[in-house]
């Protein structure tokens, strides 16, 4: 039914309208080889630079994605699809599923997301031949370390039966805190998946739509911050190498836990502008306390013609107090219950 | 210029205070000082600093130096909402920033405001970390950053990761109200004018309950007075609040030591407890 | 009240149950907590107004049950953000528009509920298939 709606509204073309990234530009080569699909041969490409000299990494940019972080384990050591099965994964992932179906559960009970225009089907999305976005053979975030299982198990198991105990039983983005995606490491959201990057005197600012937080990237080379200070986002310092935006980011919390790390978690991010459309952003994370290797993705960032939105998240969050006070409506319920069953 | 004026004058009164003799004199002379340094108020004492592209270069990490934030109003030392935080917890004195020092809200507004006041400690929007709406972002006891480029300027602020982008190409009409506003700007000399439209009547102006409507129109004038500060001012239009059009004028300083940085502030986690600490499971208390 | 209001209660098949394991990684909040599979509705109300916030817009909507008493009720959809993107504005659902709410209802009883579908009264669903002329900001003036 979803599809029918879909391919009967305007929305089609735009789900089209996406940057194709080639082979060789994946392995970090030359602009040229980025080309639109429909394009004739590419043009020459100049690298636009800002007054200042800086690459001009400036404007609104998606990095909406049909690519799984994880490649699917029946496609072994295939790092890319040939250019054929890549149009055909993109056209499956854009036509035939939802978003719901792509995160696997809730299909389409909850509201229906293409109605609102969240479906990733309806905005723009930048595409790739990769198969996953991690690089290299394995295609997979490397093994725990049997410290990180341990850790994982027991907050696991802490957590079991005490899910809607209160709001500090929730996940940080249900409490509008930080998004699960926001990073760093930057990566896809299921939507309002936009960034905007804006570029001052010796620093970089990088604004995700979810949930309006403006990271300020110095360049001028000072050092981090010093070990005593945490953030939920981490601590960044940027420098060029040659057109190549590099972040280091450190000092995060222990409670950021992206995918389980732990306050010793390191990123460093590239950011490449390889065409008009497409800046190629890639990051490689590591710690020790979490995988047995660093580990390295690589995804596109395609411009958007239209602006960032306020997404202000805690301002409007009347989920959180609905979900507490059902879960306080079932605890009653259940108490009833079970006072009923001791009366007889 | 206004140093120079101001620097004129004052030599001017002190001489006077030398001898009552000359006292006339010396009024007649303090009289036309204004008048002798008119032409000078024409010439621009401070010339910012440009950027790559030849505009005022605003970079940088500001903060207010004034207690707006408790009142925008001139207000004397007072006890603060919370009495167990005694001294901590006090509003410290300041100096009017609205020009006139009145706020000329009509009647019914003028008492909400009342109102407002009275339950501040659970109606004002930064109690529960909401964000501050414009022109409030400024004038909070946090820093904020600007990142300026050509075509837009980015302006960070550390309370609550409250961001606002101003768009400096074709103005564009704002597509609905949100709690930052919408915001269009341009240049008037060394002055950047920021038009902000499309904000939602959540926000407060201050924690004594000064507020606006959704009908709020601000104009914002950032002008550079020194490499470390520069002049804020913010015209307030809300027919549905104030009889007339009224300012707020203040300075913003520069942080200037080495590697200042917005840290994080999000201060989400430190309301929830009092937001959703009643929907606690009974049990886990 | 349900009744009077004439909600369908529908007996949700015990396999749909299955979809509310787990919270996804990528969408706001986990819907079992905050709504019940076993409390289907179908609203039919006029629109009171819409709240355009995240991260979740909620559309009012007032229902008249069959005794003549009106119930506003409360009804959660997605983060209006997109929707902005494609060239609506907050005149796309003026207040007094018929629609039909078909979803589920909050899991403490209130008169809250998630829209599933949404549809006008003349059954065109709503938001969908308007055309996007000013999705990069309509120009002022």
């Amino acid at each position: 039914m979803i599809r029918r709606s879909l391919t009967s509204s305007f929305f089609v073309p735009s789900a089209i309208a996406v940057a194709w990234l080639t082979m060789p530009l994946a392995f970090g080569q030359a602009p040229s080889a980025v080309a639109a699909k429909t394009a004739p041969a590419p043009k020459p490409w100049t690298l636009p630079h800002l007054p200042d000299g800086h690459p001009d990494f400036e404007g609104v940019w998606t990095n909406a994605s049909v690519t799984p972080l994880e490649r699917p384990k029946e496609l072994g050591a295939k790092e890319f699809y040939t250019p054929e099965e890549a149009a055909e994964h993109d056209k499956h992932e854009l036509e035939d599923r939802t978003s719901w179906d792509r995160l696997g559960n809730q299909a389409t009970v909850h509201y229906d997301m293409s109605q609102f225009g969240l479906d990733v089907s309806k905005v723009k999305v930048a595409l790739s031949r990769r198969t996953s976005l991690i690089i290299g053979p394995d295609g997979r975030v490397p093994p725990l370390t049997p410290e990180a299982r341990q850790r994982l198990a027991d907050r696991a198991a802490k957590q079991r039966g005490h899910e809607f105990d209160s709001y500090e039983n929730r996940p940080l983005q249900e409490r509008c805190i930080v998004w699960a995606n926001e990073g760093p490491p930057m990566l896809p959201a299921a939507y309002n998946s936009n960034l905007q990057i804006v570029q001052g005197d010796g620093y970089v600012g990088i604004l995700q739509e979810i949930i309006h937080d403006a990271r300020m990237i110095p360049t001028d080379g000072r050092p981090h911050l010093d070990s005593g200070i945490r953030q939920w986002m981490g601590d960044s310092r940027g420098h060029w190498e040659g057109d190549t935006l590099v972040v280091d980011t450190t000092n995060f919390t222990s409670r950021t836990a992206f995918r389980g790390s732990t306050e010793t978690l390191h990123v460093v991010e590239r950011f490449t502008r390889v065409s008009d459309d497409t800046i190629l952003y890639e990051f490689t994370v590591d710690d020790p306390a979490t995988w047995t290797r660093p580990w390295t993705a690589q995804l596109p960032l395609v411009k958007v013609d239209a602006p960032i939105f306020e997404y202000a998240c805690h301002e409007g969050n009347l989920g959180m107090p609905n979900t507490l006070s059902g879960a306080r409506a079932a605890d009653k319920a259940a108490a009833e219950k079970a006072a009923q069953k001791d009366a007889k | 210029m206004t140093f120079k004026t101001s620097g004129i004058r004052i030599g001017l009164v002190a001489q006077c205070g030398w001898s009552r003799r000359i006292a006339i004199a010396c009024a007649a002379l303090a009289a036309i000082a204004p008048a002798i340094s008119q032409p000078a108020a024409q010439t621009p004492a401070y010339r910012a600093p440009r950027t790559s592209d030849g505009k005022p270069n605003l970079n940088g990490i500001w903060q207010v130096l004034n207690t707006a934030n408790w009142d925008i109003q001139g207000h004397a030392a007072a006890p603060g909402p919370m009495l167990p935080l005694g001294a901590i917890g006090a509003v410290p004195p300041g100096l009017s920033v609205v020009e006139g020092g009145e706020i000329p809200y009509l009647p019914a507004a003028a008492a909400k405001k009342k109102e407002n006041f009275a339950n501040r400690l659970t109606l004002d929007p930064e109690v529960k970390c909401y964000l501050p709406g414009v022109p409030r972002a400024t004038y909070m006891p946090y820093p904020f950053q600007i990142v300026q480029s050509q075509k837009r300027i980015m302006i960070s602020y550390q309370y609550a990761s409250a961001t606002r982008i101003i768009n400096m190409e074709n103005p564009k009409k704002a597509p609905i109200d949100s709690w930052m506003g919408w915001s269009n700007g341009h240049w008037e000399g060394d002055t950047l004018v920021v038009d902000v439209t499309g904000l939602n009547d959540e926000t407060w102006f201050d924690r004594a309950g000064d507020f606006h409507s959704d009908a709020l129109h601000v104009v914002e004038r950032y002008t550079p007075r020194s490499p470390d500060s520069m002049r804020y001012e913010a015209t307030i239009e809300d027919p549905k609040v104030f009889s007339r059009p009224w300012k707020m004028s203040m300075l913003l300083y520069r942080h200037a030591e080495d590697n200042a940085q917005l840290l994080e502030f999000k201060c989400v986690e430190f309301v929830e407890e009092l937001m959703y600490g009643h929907l606690r499971k009974k049990s886990s208390q | 009240m349900r009744s009077r209001i004439r909600i369908q209660l529908a007996i949700a098949a015990g396999a749909m149950a299955l979809f509310w394991t787990a919270s996804p990684a990528s969408a706001h909040h986990a819907f079992a907590a905050e709504f019940d599979i076993n409390r289907p509705i179908k609203l039919r109300g006029t629109v009171t107004k819409m709240d355009w916030i995240n991260p979740h817009s909620w559309i009012h909507i007032d229902v008249k049950g069959p005794d003549g008493n009106v119930t506003n009720w409360m009804i959660e959809g997605g983060s209006p953000n997109v929707l902005l993107r494609l060239g609506f504005s907050k005149d796309a659902l003026p207040a007094g528009s018929e629609i039909v709410m078909e979803g589920y209802q909050a899991k403490d009883g209130s008169n809250r509920g998630v829209g599933r579908v949404l549809t006008f009264a003349d059954g065109r669903k709503l938001f969908l298939g308007s055309s996007a002329p000013g999705a990069n900001g309509e120009p002022d003036k």
